[in-house]
Parts: structure tokens; C-alpha cells; sequence
């Protein structure tokens, strides 16, 4: 006897039941009865001997007694072996004196099941019994495509949901610039792609010794534990001593290499507490080769901010000698306007162009006389039209520098008031941008508590703070000044003010 | 919105089997759209609908937003059972 493997008869099991449901079947009884009479027709699966499943088919007169059951079982088992052999369509007589064949479903040269055809009055002719075993063939080959094309489907389907989830991971890294931003960004989606519990990101440091914590994420307990490894030591400074994934039953070390290891993804025990496979190490080797490149680009464009912010800097230290004559950092501006544009959410590419316009917002006293700027007294009108063109003087000159376009707007509009009274537009409300509305707050305070040469004592911290509360609701945005007057009451801020604007350590 | 009436929706039923079925998926609104065969803008409402839900995740990048399955387990059982009551 041939031995038949089990996924075989599983899918031939799944072909006779497509066959047995297949509505054009039911139409091939339906229009042969027309013609032969009625008649009981059924589907029986490979074994002429499994009694139960032939009893289903079973007549009326079959069923009245244990030995009218066992002679007309008897007799179609005989048919079903003979069909089996032959693989030809088989007439017979019944018991009972009724007629019927049966035609059994071949595949490779076997029958795996069989139709039964019985209860009929007279014989039915050989042509007839042609034309429908012709038929059944027919919808036998439609069941046999509907189960190849399921078959395909379902091992198509998980490559391309793979593929679709490659792609998309592709996209989401590759969208960042920001270190930070994109190490989070890395490690979440690591850890959803292998549903794993923990991850942790480490970067190797300058002198390649180290590889230093940079970003984790754990499901299970939200601490976070940042610890530095040595290269070559524990699972993470294995896999990038050797530039290979380390993995075991549970965890899994993929190191970054762009050229070079840059650092490692570490990840920890999976959510359904199986082990780690081969196939996760296979998707994490593809993700680990994008996230290297998309770090390595964070890096440098790291770089390139470092340098642009040293420019803007310098740009900034012009600008306020111009005006004071004297310059004072702005570690504690710039961190103010920070932790408000945190609060509101910004995106970092949004904290940094904000940053920028700290440092920028009066790019346009670079048009304006020197001497009307530290001019002590009482400004003429004409002087006072000039100190007003600012905005648009400094937006002008800030727009011809591409990489800070995104400024403009904060620079046109800082001096606009929340109720309209203020220039070059008289926006009034949501119409002022967001950036704009921080900077009026932020550098309204600044220019109160900062030391001029041409003005008495500046204000405390405290009471320009009142002051800017005052003009809540009129001149800034009450939710700005709202989250303004929060900030400015932090320690860290509260002392890095007192460093810088009064010189105190 | 009740899980149980949720997944008698047939688009949210289909995006929720999807993820069931293929749970380290990330897919855009676009691919999602593929797989449940639905307009993508139709698509994009419910993703979002079931994020606030906790069901999906999102992943949010200028360009576009990844949408992959929660890793509550306590959701994941809770849905196991519906979409076996409800076959």
C-alpha cells in the first residue's frame, strides 16, 4: 500500500469539501435528474470502508433494518474497491433492485474520493453516465484551482505582509534626523515587529570602548535601565565584537554596521514567552542594516546643526552688540523657549527652529542705526516707524538663508499682539504663529531683565514675570504665558538665569 | 465603543483580524487599505478610531504614520474570544 503524507490528504480532504460545496455541482444533480429521474447522489472521501461516512447516503429501505443496512453497505463498498481499481466510473444494482454507479475523484492515478449515484429506477446509459463524470471532472479541476489558489495565498500572504512591514518600518526610520527621536523611534519598532518585551539601543563611544546606553524601552516594568557595557562582554558587547547577532532563548543582539559596528539592538524576552528564532534574527539583520544608515545620517546632520547653531550664534552676538553693546548668553532664553514648545508638544525639528529664532528674533536691528537704537531718550516718530520695520527687515534677511526659512514666520511675527494691536500685520489670535507667540512672551521678559547701557536697573526676574502676567490675555497668548510663568519658577531655569543675566555663579 | 459592536463593523473587523493574524505587522493606511480592500481614507478614520481604542499603535512620522497591533495581552485575549464568538 502507498503511503500518502498527511498534508496530501489534508489538502485532498480540502478539495472534496470545495467539490461537495461547489454550487455547479449542485446544478449537475439538479439538471441530471431531469433525465434519470430522482436520484441520490453523494460524496464519500478516500476510504471505502469507513462505514460512517457512507451511511450518510443511505435510502429509506437501506435504513429499515441492521441487514438491509449491512447488504446495501456491503454493496457499495464492493463498488468503491472496484472503481478504486479500475478509476473508471462503475455501474451497479443495489440489494433493493435500484440502480446507480459511482465515479471516483483521481489524482495522481488515486482515488482519493468517490460520488455516488444510487436509487434510480433504470440503468443509466453509458453516454450518460460519460457526460456526468465529464462534469464532475470539470468541477473536480475548479475545487483542485480554488484549493491551489488558496494554498498560494496563504504562503504569500505573510512574505508580503513582511515585505508591506519592512517598507513601512523603512519609511518611519528614515523620517527622522534627530538622534533622540530616531533611537526611540528604532527600538518601539523593533520591538513591535518581534514582539518582544524590552529593547535597549547602544551606541559605541568615541574611543571605541564602550558601548553607552542611548535608548530603552521596556514594556514590563517602564523603568528604564541604562547601563554601560564593554565591548565584548555580555550579549550586546558580543554581537559587536564579532559583527553578528548573538541570540538565544531569550534575547537577541543584532549589531548596527554601517561600514563599521556603530552599536547594537538588544532585544528581551518575547511577549508569547517563546524563544527568539532564526527568522527574527533574519527581519532584525534588515532592520539593523537601515537603522545604521539612518543613525549615521542623525550623526551627521547632528554635526551640521552644531554648526550652524556656532553660526547662528555669532549672528546673534553681532546683533546684540549692535543694539547694548554688550552680549549676554542665552543658555537660560533658549531653555525657557524649549521647555514652553515641550509643553506645547513641538516636534524637535520645531523645538530647533524655535531655538533659532531665540537667538534671531532681532535679525532687523542689523538695518537699523546703531544710534537710534541706544538712543536714551524718547524716540521721534520717524525712529519709532524704523525700530517697527524690524520684523520685516529681520524676516527679509533671515529668508535668504534656506536653511532657516522656517524661522521667518517667528521673526515677522513676534511683535504682534493676541488682541491685533500690534505690527507689521495687526494678527490677531490663532492668525499669530505659535513660534510667534512664545517669542513675544519670551522675549518681552528677556529684554525686562536684561542689563542696558542706555536704561536704569532692569527688572527682577519675579517682577518681569508680572508684568508679562499683566499682559495676559492682550498683548500674549494667556495659554503661553500660562506655561511661561510655570517654567520660569523652575530651579534649573531660576539658576541658570541668575548665572547668566547677573553674573552670580 | 463596545469591542463586541466594534467588530460587528465589517471594515473595523476586517483591520482588527488583520492585525490579530499578522501582530509584527507595521503597515501605512495605504497598505492597510490593500489588505482589507477599502478606501484608504475610510481606513485612515477607523485606524485612528482604534488607536484611541488602545487596539493599535501608531507611529507617527511627518510623511505618514505606521499603524501596528497593541501589545496589551489582556487586549489581545479579549479580542482572541469575539472574533472566535463572533465567526
Amino acid at each position: 500500500m502507498v503511503e500518502i503524507s498527511l498534508p496530501k490528504i489534508e489538502r485532498q480532504k480540502r478539495i472534496l469539501e470545495r467539490f461537495a460545496g461547489n454550487l455547479d455541482f449542485k446544478k449537475v444533480k439538479s439538471s441530471f435528474s431531469k433525465n434519470l429521474g430522482p436520484f441520490m447522489l453523494w460524496v464519500t472521501d478516500r476510504d471505502p470502508s469507513d462505514k460512517k461516512a457512507l451511511k450518510q447516503g443511505l435510502c429509506k429501505v437501506a435504513r429499515a433494518s441492521e441487514k438491509n443496512e449491512s447488504a446495501c453497505l456491503a454493496n457499495i463498498t464492493g463498488i468503491l474497491e472496484r472503481a478504486a481499481v479500475s478509476g473508471k466510473t462503475e455501474t451497479f444494482m443495489c440489494p433493493f433492485g435500484l440502480h446507480g454507479f459511482s465515479v471516483p475523484l483521481v489524482e495522481d492515478k488515486e482515488a482519493f474520493g468517490y460520488i455516488i449515484c444510487c436509487q434510480l429506477k433504470n440503468e443509466p446509459s453509458r453516454d450518460m453516465m460519460d457526460i456526468f463524470s465529464y462534469l464532475v471532472n470539470t468541477v473536480l479541476k475548479e475545487a483542485k484551482k480554488e484549493v491551489e489558489l488558496e494554498d498560494l495565498y496563504r504562503t504569500i500572504k505573510p512574505r508580503t505582509v513582511a515585505l508591506s512591514t519592512v517598507h513601512t518600518v523603512h519609511r518611519l526610520i528614515m523620517s527622522s534626523l534627530y538622534l533622540n527621536e530616531l533611537l526611540a523611534r528604532i527600538a518601539r519598532l523593533s520591538m513591535q515587529i518581534i514582539r518582544a518585551s524590552r529593547c535597549s539601543i547602544k551606541l559605541i563611544d568615541s574611543k571605541r570602548k564602550t558601548l553607552l546606553p542611548k535608548a530603552t524601552v521596556d514594556l514590563r516594568t517602564k523603568t528604564t535601565r541604562l547601563k554601560k557595557v564593554k565591548i565584548g562582554r555580555w550579549a550586546p558587547g558580543k554581537a559587536v565584537k564579532f559583527g553578528k547577532p548573538i541570540r538565544a532563548e531569550k534575547y537577541l543582539a543584532t549589531p548596527l554596521i554601517d561600514e563599521d559596528v556603530i552599536g547594537v539592538i538588544t532585544l528581551y524576552d518575547k511577549l508569547d514567552n517563546q524563544s527568539f528564532t532564526s527568522f527574527d534574527e533574519e527581519i532584525m539583520r534588515t532592520l539593523a542594516e537601515q537603522a545604521a544608515i539612518a543613525i549615521k545620517n542623525a550623526q551627521l546632520y547632528k554635526e551640521q546643526e552644531k554648526l550652524t547653531m556656532g553660526s547662528i550664534k555669532a549672528l546673534a552676538q553681532i546683533i546684540e552688540s549692535r543694539g547694548s553693546g554688550i552680549y549676554t548668553s542665552k543658555l537660560s532664553f533658549l531653555k525657557i523657549v524649549q521647555l514652553i514648545g515641550q509643553e506645547f508638544k513641538m516636534r524637535e525639528h520645531e523645538l530647533k527652529t524655535l531655538q533659532y529664532a531665540a537667538l534671531l528674533h532681532d535679525a532687523g536691528e542689523l538695518m537699523i542705526p546703531e544710534k537710534v537704537l541706544r538712543k536714551r531718550g524718547k524716540l521721534t516718530g520717524a525712529e519709532y516707524r524704523l525700530i517697527k520695520e524690524h520684523p520685516l527687515k529681520g524676516a527679509k534677511i533671515i529668508k535668504s538663508l534656506k536653511s532657516l526659512k522656517s524661522i521667518t514666520p517667528i521673526i515677522m511675527y513676534h511683535h504682534e499682539n493676541f488682541n491685533g494691536t500690534g505690527y507689521p500685520k495687526g494678527l490677531k489670535g490663532s492668525d499669530i504663529p505659535l513660534g510667534a507667540r512664545i517669542m513675544a512672551v519670551v522675549a518681552a521678559f528677556e529684554a525686562m531683565i536684561a542689563k542696558r547701557p542706555y536704561r536704569g536697573t532692569p527688572l527682577s526676574a519675579e517682577r518681569a514675570a508680572e508684568e508679562v502676567k499683566k499682559h495676559s490675555g492682550n498683548q500674549f497668548d494667556p495659554k503661553v504665558v500660562e506655561i511661561f510663568l510655570k517654567v520660569v519658577k523652575r530651579k534649573d531655569v531660576r539658576h541658570l538665569m541668575k548665572r547668566e543675566v547677573h553674573g552670580s555663579k | 465603543m463596545d469591542l463586541n459592536e466594534l467588530l460587528k463593523n465589517k471594515l473595523y473587523r476586517g483591520i482588527v483580524e488583520f492585525f490579530h493574524e499578522n501582530q509584527t505587522s507595521v503597515d501605512t493606511p495605504r497598505g492597510i487599505a490593500t489588505w482589507v480592500k477599502e478606501e484608504r481614507a475610510v481606513v485612515k478614520n477607523a485606524l485612528d478610531k482604534l488607536v484611541e481604542l488602545g487596539i493599535l499603535i501608531a507611529h507617527e512620522v511627518s510623511s505618514t504614520t505606521g499603524y501596528s497591533y497593541t501589545r496589551n495581552k489582556k487586549i489581545i485575549q479579549t479580542i482572541e474570544k469575539q472574533l472566535k464568538n463572533n465567526r
